[in-house]
């Protein structure tokens, strides 16, 4: 049983680390980013690459997809996200087309396919990454074997969560973000500079989906469509914690790796995430704003 | 009847006229595949209903094709040569029989445990009639629930896209009654009396262009009539409607059910022109992609989507026969997919609504218009 709760525990850290990026965009942005996804591929990809070309394991990787998705969502921020706030549903579309665009990127090979070269690691084929072997096998914990390298991943994401916790609530910028999660143009007739917070928060939240990339490839095969299940999922955890809370996300992104662990445990996958499905829909009809409102002003 | 107004229909007229031409210029690969790209064009008008006339952004139409296509290809399967086992004369589907439990009696009735579902399919219109009433059903309870309760906007979405995924993983996983991933395949042909609609014949092509000629027209109808009026107002600002005294969620649930409606129609086509069903039909990608062929389109303009998709598809279709484009192409979809939300948020039909403005004001007589205000700034929340 304590096994079982502890899986749950693990889907629901990587399922944290996919919301609470997309819990800060879509917060205080109003942006639903659709690429959010890709962001957790890329993040997988660079660890691949990394260990392919720089022969680096995953723990050099964690810092190395942060920067890289980091920059890309600033990327996209400029580029194409600016242009569309307050158009909540078409900032929805626009970053689907983004998405589809880093799809292709990476089983293309940035294009490098049409001329023959083929850069190991990248195009449509499946790709593995391999643990380092501290975080291979398992460990007894009161009774229970425990699997080394799930335990990382809920160490990892409980550190990830408490930096981000500390950005957002213990600093300057934090507070800004909160400012802007409120009433964005009190906030910059306070003098926030609306445009550079929301750049750099676009930015954190899509390396936080690019660690979350990092952890996943360790314990799935990496291809260029994984992401596109995840950002369903972490929206469903989003919209169910409750948009603008982050204590939402991380009560929600519990209570349904949990869900999914034990239902899995009891039928199958399939099952398990067609329930997980049903109860977020049951708690979006039930409590529209879900269940950690943000009181808006 | 304004000038606009006459230029817009004259544009329906040609476009009905141009497709049912079509097949005098095509062999019978193209005019199949001609064939299910109407019926994604049917799609595109689904959604330009209930996204650019109601302002509720499905994103689980899948829901309601998929819905659609199985239950005709349940009958379609039961009419197949593959559900007559060796000279039986009672059908039942051979992946039923394949996966049967040692022993279990080969009968419709009782070979696995919910194979009895399949009984009342044995005749092709109880199929049809359930393709069109499903969609309706579901597309009523869920608008019911949730225009009630006053969900609006995103959350809407997210509820669509939620069930259209939740049905999918409940098909795969209900494998015994529903062939799981693999879906329905080796379907019979739909017949209509005696007359069998081969996928490959001209007939086909007719059948499918005839329904989308008459559902283009039903819905540019509908959304001329009081009731399509004020949807557009209630998309444009919903409480000063219910302020006015509508009653808002009845016509929304009503509008999402005829979008809904139409997708399944647009699904059981899909079957007869494609020869199987499966759960890709549910797919989130399809879903959106539908949204995508309705926004390049114009997601305000009941033609437009339409024939969005069908271009779309069309020229995917050319570009990605030349190898190593396919990929490329898909790419490139997505890039025109950011630039037209980006610069052409009316779509193409937008573009040419202006220059069908332009051609109006200058005709002599012609009424004085109002500014009509861009839906997609409303519709962002």
């Amino acid at each position: 049983m304590l096994e079982v709760l502890f899986i749950g525990l693990s889907l629901g850290s990587i399922l944290l680390l996919v919301a609470l990026g997309l819990a800060i965009t879509y917060g205080a942005m109003g942006v639903i980013n659709m690429a959010h996804g890709e962001m957790v591929m890329v993040g997988a990809y660079a660890t691949v690459l990394s260990g392919l070309w720089l022969g680096t394991n995953i723990f050099v990787a964690i810092p190395l997809a942060f920067i890289v998705t980091a920059l890309l969502g600033l990327l996209i921020e400029r580029v194409v996200v600016r242009k569309l706030y307050g158009r909540l549903l078409d900032t929805l579309l626009a970053t689907w087309g983004i998405a589809i665009l880093i799809q292709q990127a990476v089983r293309l090979e940035f294009g490098l396919s049409f001329f023959g070269i083929h850069v190991q690691g990248l195009g449509p084929g499946l790709q593995n990454v391999s643990v380092p072997e501290v975080l291979q096998g398992t460990f007894r914990l009161a009774g229970a074997d425990i699997n080394r390298y799930r335990a990382f991943i809920i160490v990892v994401t409980a550190v990830l969560a408490f930096v981000t916790w500390f950005v957002i609530y213990r600093t300057i910028a934090g507070t800004q973000v909160r400012a802007i999660i409120r009433n964005p143009k009190m906030a910059a007739a306070c003098g926030i500079d609306v445009a550079r917070v929301n750049a750099l928060t676009f930015a954190f939240g899509s390396g936080l989906a690019g660690v979350a990339g990092v952890m996943m490839s360790g314990f799935k095969t990496v291809f260029p469509d994984m992401g596109t299940p995840m950002v369903v999922d972490g929206f469903m955890v989003v919209v169910m914690g409750g948009v603008g809370s982050l204590l939402g996300s991380l009560l929600s992104a519990g209570i349904l790796g949990e869900i999914n662990g034990l239902v899995a445990a009891a039928t199958n996958d399939i099952l398990a995430r067609a329930v997980v499905f049903g109860v977020v829909i049951a708690i979006i009809v039930l409590k529209p704003k879900g269940l950690f409102a943000l009181r808006g002003r | 009847m304004s000038s606009k107004r006459r230029i817009d229909w004259a544009i329906y007229a040609a476009f009905i006229f141009l497709i049912m031409l079509v097949p005098l210029l095509m062999d019978s690969f193209w005019i199949n595949r001609l064939a299910k790209y109407l019926v994604f064009g049917m799609l595109g008008i689904a959604v330009a209903l209930s996204w650019g006339y109601a302002g509720i952004l499905n994103l689980g139409q899948g829901l309601f094709f998929g819905a659609g296509a199985y239950m005709l290809a349940m009958s379609l399967k039961l009419a197949s040569q593959t559900s007559l086992q060796q000279g039986s004369d009672k059908p039942v589907p051979d992946f039923m029989l394949w996966n049967a439990e040692p022993g279990a009696p080969t009968e419709l009735c009782c070979i696995n445990k919910a194979s009895f579902l399949w009984l009342p399919f044995q005749s092709q219109w109880f199929g049809v009639a359930m393709g069109l009433l499903l969609p309706i059903v579901i597309a009523t309870v869920l608008g019911a629930v949730v225009f009630r309760k006053r969900i609006s906007g995103v959350f809407v979405s997210i509820i669509t896209l939620a069930l259209v995924l939740l049905v999918r993983l409940v098909m795969i996983d209900a494998q015994p009654v529903t062939n799981g991933f693999n879906g329905l395949t080796d379907l019979g042909w739909f017949k209509i009396g005696e007359f069998e609609f081969d996928p490959y014949i001209t007939a086909t092509y007719y059948l499918i262009a005839i329904s989308l000629g008459v559902v283009l027209v039903a819905a540019r109808l509908l959304v001329e009539t009081r009731a399509g009026v004020i949807l557009q107002a209630v998309r444009d600002d919903q409480n000063r409607a219910r302020y006015l005294g509508f009653d808002v969620p009845a016509y929304q649930t009503f509008f999402f059910s005829v979008s809904a409606l139409i997708a399944g129609f647009a699904g059981m086509l899909y079957v007869i022109v494609s020869e199987f069903a499966s759960p890709t039909f549910m797919d989130l990608s399809f879903s959106i992609t539908m949204v995508v062929w309705a926004a390049v389109g114009g997601r305000a303009s009941i033609l437009g989507a339409c024939i969005g998709a069908i271009a779309i598809n069309m020229i995917s279709a050319t570009v990605s026969e030349t190898e190593g484009f396919a990929e490329a192409w898909k790419a490139i979809i997505g890039l025109i997919f950011v630039l037209v939300v980006l610069y052409l948020p009316r779509g193409v039909a937008g573009l040419a609504h202006d220059l069908v403005d332009r051609v109006a004001r200058k005709a002599p007589g012609a009424a004085p218009m109002l500014r009509v205000n861009d839906p997609s700034s409303q519709l962002a929340e």
